[in-house]
């Protein structure tokens, strides 16, 4: 008679008295670990909207879009994350202290419907006075005026977005008409406006 | 009695080269064996040339699913030769640390695979739970288990956080008891030593003439190894052995592949336990113009990467040599003499993607009779069942 083997039988109460390998998933989730590369989710406060994130990232899954709307101005920042790979680059690449965008732990990312998978925040956008092109966003402007400190006084783009950041100019003022004079130098201005005030030879 | 051909391919979905194989048996036997690439054009390295040098090693990355180390530090070093530029110390053990998990959990993929192929299904989940805990240390340190994105010319993208290292050490270690079982379990197996011994064997002086890299030429005494060779990375700074044996037979590329995990778990412990202190990248921003090559010794042998820049922030030309295009011709000198049973095992000890065996059909003169990849595995299976019967192991 052959005599059953002993590791072996040794193995299978072990496998009787031991826990299943894997886990009930609806039920209890699986928990990645906390440096999982997951979805990027964007930070509403620190985000600036300043597309460093869309220009480097390789898939081209950040995308903006910008409302030219004088009454409410406003930059939509995509993010699709059908597209996205998770690779970091956009959290790497984020100009404010990385915190702007960053990659979470979320895994279950499925979805019915497509639409479903677009992550937007909108950021306020500052519009040309003279030519209502948008700038930049308003929050960028002022990351750059804290950045270059008192250099901010050499740009009236710049010193009136603090100012009236601020509160001391008041944020409701319109400036009077365009009139493509020097002027107009004294204004929240596109590069092209800026350039074409300065050579103006006008002394309205 | 009639020739018949059976075709195995062309279209091979996972794999970066697609392979056609088409056998001419004779009966059972295999009489001739050709194979066929190129069916299946991705154009990696046309979009490798519209994306930036840092956005190019996502693309680069996935090349291979398997490899998503290999083909970024072969690129990454091309990149760095153009300049040229060393990447700074914690950057190179960092990136040695996971090329070898990748390694490991190649290796073991494979191992699972051939064990399915011969009807060793036991082989097969045990090996690939394994593999799970290497995942899961890749996961650890590099936020995933494929994919690990953490290459960069002129460093690396993310740091290991000291505190994940004791884990991870932990992970990598508790996998080592079962290893050894299973070690003693292949190699010492009567039944494997018939089932695989003495077939597929690739000579010395063939596998020098076929160029034949990596696993596939050290089983047959050819010991190569970029590693070795041209030491990169922190390959000069651990200690860790070349793997040679002689025979070249299929039993030899399984024995030098296990010993490899061995090995590669080991360089993974010494790199983690004596991470230099400083800086992980050294922030390129102008690559000047210039041609440069680099070579990373992958899973499966040496992956070549050619890069030629313009002076722009694009790769002006980018020329990738995957190790399976060495390694595949050495079937005309393993298969051929062989069975169609062992075919199977033979062509997948070169460790190719085995998926285009699904596509696989048999063309009779008399008829049409189809072959799918379930079959050619049955065939491999049934054989092993023949060989265990005759040697009365049930």
């Amino acid at each position: 008679m052959k005599l059953p083997k002993v590791r072996e039988l040794s193995e299978a109460v072990k496998a009787l008295l031991s826990k299943p390998y894997t886990s009930k998933f609806p039920k209890k989730p699986h928990q990645p670990y906390h440096n999982f590369r997951g979805q990027p989710i964007y930070n509403q406060e620190k985000c600036v909207g300043c597309l460093a994130c869309e220009e480097v990232c390789p898939v081209e899954a950040i995308a903006h879009e910008d409302q030219v709307d004088p009454a409410n101005p406003m930059r939509i920042m995509i993010h699709y994350t059908d597209t996205c790979i998770f690779c970091g680059s956009c959290e790497a690449a984020c100009i404010a202290d990385n915190e702007g965008i960053k990659l979470s732990t979320e895994w279950d990312l499925a979805f019915f419907d497509r639409k479903a998978s677009q992550e937007t925040i909108e950021k306020e956008l500052q519009l040309c006075e003279i030519c209502g092109q948008p700038i930049a966003c308003k929050d960028h402007l002022k990351w750059i005026a804290e950045k270059i400190g008192e250099l901010t006084y050499s740009s009236p783009t710049l010193y009136l977005t603090r100012l009236k950041s601020l509160g001391i100019v008041d944020e409701n003022l319109i400036s009077a008409s365009r009139d493509y004079g020097r002027s107009d130098r004294v204004k929240i201005l596109c590069a092209r406006c800026r350039r074409e005030s300065t050579l103006s030879t006008s002394t309205k | 009695m009639a020739k018949s051909v059976i075709p195995i391919g062309p279209y091979h979905p996972l794999q970066e080269e697609p392979e056609f194989f088409t056998l001419t048996v004779d009966g059972e036997t295999v009489v001739d064996i050709d194979v066929n690439i190129g069916y299946n054009h991705r154009g990696i390295e046309k979009l490798s040339e519209l994306k930036t040098f840092d956005q190019s090693t996502f693309v680069i990355e996935r090349i291979c699913g398997i490899c998503s180390t290999s083909h970024p530090f072969a690129y990454t070093r091309a990149v760095e030769d153009i300049i040229p530029v060393e990447v700074p110390e914690r950057a190179k053990y960092i990136r040695t640390t996971i090329a070898e998990g990748e390694r490991v959990h190649s290796h073991l993929l494979w191992l699972g695979l051939a064990g399915h192929f011969l009807g060793y299904n036991t082989v097969y989940m045990w090996v690939w739970k394994l593999r799970e805990e290497i995942l899961d240390v890749m996961e650890i340190l590099s936020g995933n288990r494929n994919n690990y994105a953490i290459f960069k010319p002129g460093g690396v993208r993310r740091d290991f956080n000291p505190d994940d290292i004791p884990l991870a050490l932990r992970k990598i270690d508790s996998i080592v008891p079962t290893l050894n079982k299973l070690k003693k379990a292949i190699i010492d197996d009567p039944v494997l030593h018939a089932r695989l011994k003495g077939i597929g064997i690739l000579t010395r002086e063939d596998a020098l003439d076929y160029c034949a890299l990596g696993p596939t030429s050290r089983a047959s005494g050819v010991a190569k190894d970029v590693r070795k060779d041209a030491p990169y990375g922190a390959y000069d700074q651990v200690d860790w052995d070349m793997i040679v044996t002689q025979n070249g037979d299929v039993f030899e590329k399984v024995v030098v592949r296990v010993l490899e995990v061995f090995e590669s778990i080991k360089i993974m412990k010494q790199c983690l336990m004596n991470l230099p202190p400083g800086e992980i990248d050294l922030n390129i921003k102008n690559i000047p113009p210039g041609e440069g090559i680099g070579a990373h010794e992958a899973p499966r042998g040496e992956t070549f990467h050619y890069v030629r820049s313009d002076g722009t922030n694009r790769p002006a030309r980018h020329k990738v040599r995957a190790p399976t295009f060495m390694n595949l011709p050495t079937c005309k000198s393993t298969v051929i003499g062989e069975t169609i049973s062992d075919a199977t095992i033979i062509l997948a000890s070169v460790d190719p993607c085995y998926c285009c065996t699904e596509r696989m059909a048999v063309r009779t003169s008399e008829g049409k009779r189809i072959y799918g990849g379930q079959d050619l595995i049955r065939l491999s299976q049934e054989k092993t069942q023949r060989i265990r019967r005759k040697m009365g192991i049930k």
